[in-house]
């Protein structure tokens, strides 16, 4: 499959992005190089077999477009024999003229995490229970109260004390005591909403910025992107991210050869190794091939859309302009990509 | 009484079809596994293999809901024909649905019931479209007198064919598949449909690329069309089993602590 | 050449001369050592899943002894500059001793940051030329400029003034001086880096302030004089080398005002964060009265608190302050407050909560209790040496013979 597309790529963007337009050919091509060998169903160790060549590479960003295919080689090799199954390891780079944005809809939103789930299944974190890897966290956000009896009328206190306001109510929509390991029987429930968070795709990174290594950089198409095999592992990124959106190798990722997704991109899903940071790619192994991600594909309430900001009938343009929008923390002036929008 | 005749012989069959039984979901993820997509109960899709090793869907092992397409496409026919005077996606790029006749006819409903019961004569063709209480069908409309979806302004026969039970109408009364309910709600809920068009209302899923092929959520796929509201919650959507919740961090036995009620001073 | 090889081996062979006592401490050390390097192989094996290092808390115990280590390596500073600046004779004479206590904090620091890194194996991707240096974007490139640049400062002032000390050859002054020199500044600059390296985060307004980089050095040069006057004590003791007691009382009233100015910075701190009460003071509030029953850094807090606040009011009475058989207990209790403070009370709760508002508590696994209390075994096993080997040269022990050299 990867061999096929780098081909493709090679005759320029044009054709590639007709080959795009043939729709569902990614599927099928994808599936039918997808044999599984469901015989061998001890864990992976995704790092046992790493070569020499592998461990001394450069950057990814740096390598010339031999060193890439030669590096995207030994992956697929690797991971086939780690895995049981053929694997593909794409490296397609950004669609020249897209730049990805993402809108949710916090109205629709009925917090039931399936686009949680969803990218998990998608893009190989690791499994619990020794580490459970989720890129998307869903908050449960009050509606708040306001009763008659419930409260403190005292603006006031007497005597000494502190100035304290009045209690009438409690409060609406609290993000920082975000309830997100809520449990109850069924969702949407009558007196919360909810709002996912994942990695916003900062057009302004703060994990770029402090990542002493430029391992993590933001692509031409706007996704910022992690080579895993240059990660140091020192963690800044997720010091500096202000939306708590990467995730950390502490141990050997637990990723069951059965449940592992074999179709993968080298700045995206392809499995991991202990001791890196990972986070949301906006599913760069399928928006590079013009599929939409897991999670906009899960959500059973369409609250979720992607699409091509540079183009004014993208649906995401069309949110842009019919729709009340806001982004999370403005104030740190990050430009997220991804949006929240009302009905 | 004629309508008592009817449940001692027909109904039976109709009953049977329309009592869902409670889902049990055993081991997730093979072959013939049957799990929904949006709506439960209403949106079933059976797990089936579409490459060697790779599943149509894969499903949630706790709440049976699909979590992953591994064919965007699977068990879908093209979105059929829609008015080309308002330009839409559809118009010009591969645009599919999963028929959604198929899932309301799982029990027979549509063939038989409409072939037993709304022939016609076995039931009369209603000559007022006046609301009456219901002795059928209470399963899907528990007090018809009571409506929810138009609070008592609309009816059954505002929306489903009086003469043709397998299909819906419009303002003209011309019939409307149930593939296409996008053109039934449309009636009333322009704005909605014009989103829909737009693509920023409802749900699409295969390719996000211009020109790229996409299977596009009808109506009924995500809301019960006699209950759109859901009573107080107003959300439109039932309520479902939602996923896990992540795993604690370590060292954190519970989080108690993040569901302690806010108090005073917060 | 020669000379200078012959002065490497006279120097150790001085460092790891010694009596019962000397052996008895080395050993202990290297129990703490062998058990580092077990805790290190562990967690290289298994990764760092074997901390209690999670998403949410993704910075503890090593980051945390890193900063204070910082610290403490600048402190050689405060010997070095009242001696070259201010002319103070007594301090002059053990210059290189503050030196030699830089380096092995340096070597801790260093230390403490492999720790922390989850790929140790790969850091040469920092390195310039063989791998990406993002200079100067990334706060992290520039403290390992400034630390590396700190070590071989001091390697050099030190071992340039011993090495010509042990041949008993005049100083080539300007040369000297200037590094000397260039050495006091660069000691700032290591703990303000530092200090950029969180400060600089507005996803953690408990860190995003800044009186961070002023706390830093005021707090180092309150703990790093502290735990210079007990080396110094201990040096006089365990040693011939005749340290005044005017350079302890020198050392001890810098600790004093530095500690004041600590704790006003700190008052100004929770008065700031307190009185408007946003949600950016959670993590303070945190540490200083927990959140929901959690409360693990409560008692630490209080207790830095209360070391640091008595310590300095003690210090204030001259009669205390220059009482030598008290003054080691306050040193040590300003040390221990400033270790909590700046340790663990300012890694814990600029992580906690999350940017999300989650509340994690955090409490280090044994193999970080094991690889830290490894690493400080490691810092006194080279500070005893070189020690040692410099108070050896110092009095002139250890010096440059023609005979022993052929």
């Amino acid at each position: 499959m990867s061999k096929d597309d780098s081909k493709i790529d090679e005759t320029g963007s044009v054709s590639r992005r007709d080959f795009l337009r043939k729709a569902g050919t990614y599927t099928a091509a994808s599936l039918s190089g997808a044999a599984m060998l469901l015989s061998d169903p001890k864990p992976a160790q995704a790092t046992q077999n790493v070569t020499w060549a592998e461990h001394f590479q450069k950057n990814y960003r740096l390598m010339t477009e031999e060193e890439k295919q030669e590096a995207i080689d030994r992956l697929e090799k690797r991971y086939s024999e780690e895995f049981g199954k053929t694997v593909t390891v794409d490296g397609s780079p950004a669609i020249d003229g897209v730049l990805f944005g993402y809108a949710l809809n916090i109205q629709k939103c009925i917090g039931c995490r399936r686009c949680a789930k969803a990218c998990v299944q998608e893009n190989n974190q690791s499994r619990g229970p020794e580490q459970e890897i989720e890129w998307i966290r869903v908050l449960r956000l009050e509606k708040g109260e306001f009763d008659v009896n419930d409260r403190d009328n005292a603006g006031y206190p007497e005597g000494f004390g502190v100035q304290v306001g009045g209690n009438a109510y409690k409060p609406a929509g609290v993000v920082l005591e975000g309830q997100h390991y809520y449990t109850p029987e069924q969702v949407p429930e009558k007196d919360a909403f909810y709002m996912p968070m994942q990695c916003m795709q900062c057009e302004k990174p703060p994990c770029v910025k402090v990542c002493p290594v430029r391992t993590t950089y933001r692509d031409p198409d706007g996704i910022v992107v992690i080579d895993y095999n240059w990660c140091i592992g020192c963690r800044m990124c997720i010091g500096a991210c202000p939306y708590w959106a990467r995730r950390f190798n502490w141990g050997e990722p637990n990723l069951p050869n059965e449940q592992m997704n074999p179709v993968t991109h080298y700045l995206g899903n392809r499995p991991r190794m202990k001791g890196v940071a990972e986070k949301c790619t906006f599913c760069i192994q399928r928006t590079r091939k013009g599929r939409w991600t897991a999670c906009v594909e899960v959500c059973p309430v369409g609250a979720r859309k992607l699409g091509n900001l540079l183009d004014p009938e993208s649906d995401i343009r069309k949110v842009l302009q019919t729709k009340k929008v806001f982004r999370l923390r403005t104030d740190l002036n990050t430009y997220p990509k991804f949006f929240y929008f009302m009905d | 009484m004629f309508k008592n005749r009817i449940v001692g012989s027909t109904a039976a069959i109709c009953m049977l079809a329309v009592f869902s039984t409670p889902t049990v979901y055993g081991e997730a993820n093979q072959v013939g596994n049957e799990c929904f997509e949006s709506r439960d109960g209403k949106t079933q899709v059976t797990q089936k293999e579409v490459a060697p090793g790779t599943l149509n869907v894969r499903c949630s092992p706790t709440t049976g809901g699909v979590l992953w397409w591994g064919d965007p496409f699977d068990g879908t026919i093209p979105m059929g024909d829609m008015p080309a005077s308002v330009d839409a996606d559809y118009l010009h790029e591969e645009a599919v649905v999963k028929p959604r006749e198929p899932e309301i006819d799982r029990n027979k409903l549509l063939t038989v019931c409409t072939v037993a019961c709304h022939n016609g004569e076995y039931v009369p063709v209603p000559q007022s479209k006046e609301p009456r209480p219901l002795a059928m069908h209470q399963d899907i409309v528990p007090d018809s007198m009571k409506l929810a979806h138009g609070k008592g302004a609309i009816w059954c026969l505002d929306c489903h064919s009086k003469t043709n039970r397998t299909k819906l109408i419009d303002h003209f009364d011309n019939e409307i598949s149930f593939n296409q309910p996008q053109k039934l709600c449309g009636k009333c809920h322009g704005q909605v449909l014009r989103r829909w068009r737009e693509g920023i209302h409802g749900k699409r899923i295969g390719m996000w690329d211009k020109g790229g092929k996409k299977r596009w959520w009808v109506c009924t796929e995500c809301h019960n069309p006699h209950d759109v509201e859901q009573g107080n919650r107003q959300s439109g959507f039932a309520q479902l089993y939602p996923e896990p919740a992540p795993m604690l961090p370590k060292g954190m036995p519970n989080a108690d602590h993040e569901r302690v009620k806010h108090g005073p001073g917060h | 050449m020669k000379r200078f090889t012959q002065f490497i081996i006279d120097f150790l062979r001085a460092g790891f001369t010694g009596g019962a006592m000397f052996w008895a401490w080395m050993l202990f050390l290297s129990f703490f050592i062998v058990l580092w390097g077990y805790g290190e192989y562990v967690q290289l094996r298994d990764g760092m899943i074997v901390t209690n290092l999670t998403d949410q808390v993704s910075w503890g115990l090593f980051l945390a002894s890193f900063v204070f280590m910082v610290g403490v390596a600048a402190a050689a500073v405060t010997v070095v500059f009242p001696a070259y600046v201010y002319h103070h004779h007594e301090l002059h004479k053990v210059v290189v001793l503050g030196e030699m206590l830089a380096i092995a904090a340096v070597v801790m620091c260093l230390l403490f940051v492999t720790a922390h890194m989850g790929r140790p194996d790969r850091l040469w991707h920092i390195f310039p030329v063989i791998g990406i240096f993002n200079w100067p974007n990334a706060m992290l490139t520039w403290d390992v400029i400034v630390l590396s640049g700190y070590l071989v400062l001091n390697l050099l002032g030190g071992f340039y003034f011993l090495y010509k000390k042990y041949s008993d050859r005049p100083l080539n002054k300007p040369f000297y001086l200037t590094v000397v020199f260039v050495a006091i500044v660069w000691a700032l600059s290591i703990h303000t880096v530092t200090a950029f390296l969180i400060n600089t985060m507005p996803a953690r307004p408990m860190w995003f302030h800044s009186v961070m980089p002023i706390k830093f050095i005021t707090t180092a040069f309150a703990a790093g004089p502290a735990l210079i006057i007990i080396v110094f004590m201990l040096v006089r003791k365990f040693t011939p080398m005749k340290i005044a007691d005017e350079a302890l009382h020198m050392l001890s009233q810098i600790v004093t005002w530095c500690l004041g100015i600590a704790l006003f910075l700190t008052l100004s701190e929770v008065v700031t964060e307190l009185y408007p009460s946003t949600e950016h003071s959670f993590g303070l509030q945190y540490l200083m009265f927990g959140h929901n029953g959690l409360s693990g850094l409560v008692p630490f807090f209080w207790t830095a608190m209360a070391l640091m606040l008595g310590s300095f009011l003690l210090l204030l009475i001259p009669r205390v302050r220059r009482n030598l058989a008290i003054l080691p207990f306050l040193c040590i209790a300003v040390f221990v407050g400033i270790w909590i403070e700046k340790g663990m009370g300012l890694m814990l709760p600029g992580v906690i909560p999350t940017p999300i508002g989650e509340f994690t508590e955090y409490v280090p696994s044994s193999i970080e209790l094991m690889i830290v209390t490894g690493v400080w075994a490691i810092g006194f096993f080279v500070l005893t040496v070189l020690i040692k080997g410099a108070v050896g040269v110092l009095l002139g022990e250890v010096r440059y013979q023609e005979k022993a050299a052929s």
